[in-house]
């Protein structure tokens, strides 16, 4: 979303964490968006030469990811935090279920053809582009999206 | 990450006639953002000219409360298109002047700044380039003392330790050689300071401190994640210690210790011609405090560590002198003193040429009594340091 940067590719990255929730329970605490983001962003800041400033950068928008899904999320199933990194960045996907009108706002056509502020991502896509920050959606499974952002490590912060 | 998701404010500040918002800005609804939204809308309203909106302690934020002030702010710039809004962003806080940009390009009255002078009165002094040798050459001469007095206030191996205004990094570099941390963060606000930190630190083979650029008084680190928290020789350049106290508490594990030292300049001796090396020293005192500095500290350790909330305080002196080691160093320190205190700061206070000969006079003297064979010079430092409660 952000120009020229091209994505690695999957096998060139690496797990460095993961966390798995039950959907209900993430969905019915809200304090829980800032501590799960603080915890992703604390990870994908020591891949930096400047970990707690990289950290605090990348939390904004790992909290907008985390707090888009805590609005979406369906009431059923788990919802899954993953970090993975490669040499030049860490990538961070959150997949969670749909209910029935996540899945329709979800849809790849309201994604693609309805400005940012009605979309459900419209905030997050705007964050992405002021930060650049590449986001992209997928939500090519009827009943699940998932969410993922990739932080380049050179750049955001110099 | 134990931390309000609500603890931030917003207030107008008179003096300065900005807006200031600070904290932790995540509210799950825009309902949350009431009291805030009142304050900047009000001021906003009140203002007809120019009006600041300070955002440099704004250490996180989420769109829920970004939209609304962004709301607030496009209505103000529509309603009077004469007013100019400053959103005034600092480069500590990465994220924030990108953001608040995007408001800027649909409002041509709305401009945001970065700002990354005035944290600190002292700051053009402290991080100007010329300060680095003063540093280098006082860690060298404390390091002789404070060695064995970390040891007494509860420093040891196998500890989470912050180095917060660590300056050059040379305390950090000694920590981690002597006291083997399992984490070593050291933060200034100079980035020419953390560049020398990171080359010195590389040269001698030590990869795993981390260097962060930040700002003292609004760390971007959580709560409660260091066992001994160190700030050496700057509470005494901070116009507000008590905010940054405030701050070395919160990142202190609870039963962990927050480690201070201060000057009491005043104090500085010498001899021969310790007349003229007592009024200089006095002189210095009055000149940081022109500044809003106080190197008067030193004592007031015991107050201000009680009235952060530490408990069991330990307050000790040592005094470094010329007989530590190379009385060349002490000259070298002194020398560097007169450097930025009669040939910067004087010259900065606006003081006549009479006052500055007789000013660096005294550091002369200063000088003269640390080289001679029989003299004797002395730069007295207050240790402190106190436990966080459980």
């Amino acid at each position: 979303m952000t120009g020229q940067y091209v994505s690695p590719k999957s096998a060139e990255f690496q797990d460095m964490a993961a966390l798995t929730l039950d959907a209900a329970l993430f969905a019915c605490e809200f304090r829980l968006c800032d501590t799960i983001a603080e915890y992703l962003a604390t990870i994908i800041g020591q891949s930096h030469e400047d970990p707690a400033r990289y950290a605090n950068f990348s939390s904004l928008l790992a909290n907008e990811i985390v707090e888009l899904a805590f609005r979406s999320v369906g009431p059923r199933g788990r919802i899954d935090f993953n970090l993975l990194k490669s040499d030049a960045c860490v990538r961070m996907k959150v997949g969670f279920p749909l209910d029935k009108h996540g899945r329709d706002s979800w849809s790849a056509p309201a994604i693609s053809s309805g400005s940012e502020g009605q979309q459900p991502a419209g905030n997050l896509i705007m964050m992405g582009q002021a930060l650049g920050v590449t986001l992209s959606f997928d939500s090519s499974t009827d009943d699940r999206v998932t969410l993922i952002a990739e932080f380049i490590l050179q750049e955001g912060i110099h | 990450m134990s931390r309000s998701l609500l603890s931030f404010s917003a207030e107008f500040n008179d003096v300065n006639q900005e807006i200031l918002l600070s904290g932790r800005m995540r509210p799950q609804t825009v309902q949350e953002m009431a009291s805030a939204a009142e304050v900047i809308r009000r001021n906003l309203d009140g203002h007809s000219n120019t009006v600041y909106v300070n955002t440099r302690r704004l250490t996180h934020i989420n769109m829920t409360a970004f939209n609304c002030i962004a709301e607030i702010l496009s209505s103000a710039c529509k309603a009077d298109r004469q007013r100019k809004i400053v959103i005034v962003t600092s480069s500590v806080i990465a994220w924030s002047a990108p953001l608040f940009r995007t408001l800027a390009s649909d409002e041509p009255n709305l401009l945001v700044e970065i700002y990354d002078s005035a944290f600190y009165p002292g700051q053009t002094f402290v991080e100007d380039e010329s300060f680095i040798p003063i540093l280098r050459t006082q860690t060298k001469m404390t390091w002789r003392h404070e060695r064995g007095i970390l040891g007494r206030h509860g420093l040891r191996d196998g500890l989470a330790i912050a180095d917060i205004c660590c300056g050059i990094g040379d305390f950090a570099t000694l920590i981690k050689r002597h006291f083997n941390p399992t984490r070593l963060l050291a933060l200034d606000h100079s980035r020419k300071s953390l560049e020398y930190a990171r080359r010195v630190a590389a040269d001698f083979g030590l990869t795993s401190i981390e260097y962060t650029y930040g700002d003292a008084s609004q760390m971007l680190l959580a709560d409660n994640q260091f066992d001994f928290v160190t700030c050496r020789h700057s509470l005494q350049i901070f116009d507000r210690p008590d905010v940054l106290l405030r701050e070395l508490y919160r990142i202190c594990k609870p039963g962990g210790r927050v480690y201070i030292t201060n000057e009491k300049n005043s104090h500085c001796l010498g001899e021969p011609h310790s007349e003229s090396i007592r009024w200089t020293y006095d002189q210095v005192a009055r000149l940081f405090s022109h500044f809003d500095m106080d190197v008067e500290m030193g004592p007031k350790s015991r107050r201000l560590l009680t009235d952060a909330g530490f408990d069991a305080i330990q307050v000790e002196t040592f005094m470094v002198t010329n007989l530590d080691g190379d009385p060349r160093d002490f000259a070298n320190m002194i020398e560097a003193w007169e450097n930025v205190y009669a040939g910067q700061m004087a010259v900065r206070r606006g003081d006549p040429p009479d006052f500055i000969r007789r000013f660096r006079q005294g550091f002369k003297d200063h000088v003269l009594a640390a080289l001679h064979p029989k003299g004797y010079a002395g730069w007295p430092i207050w240790a402190a340091s106190g436990r966080k409660p459980y």
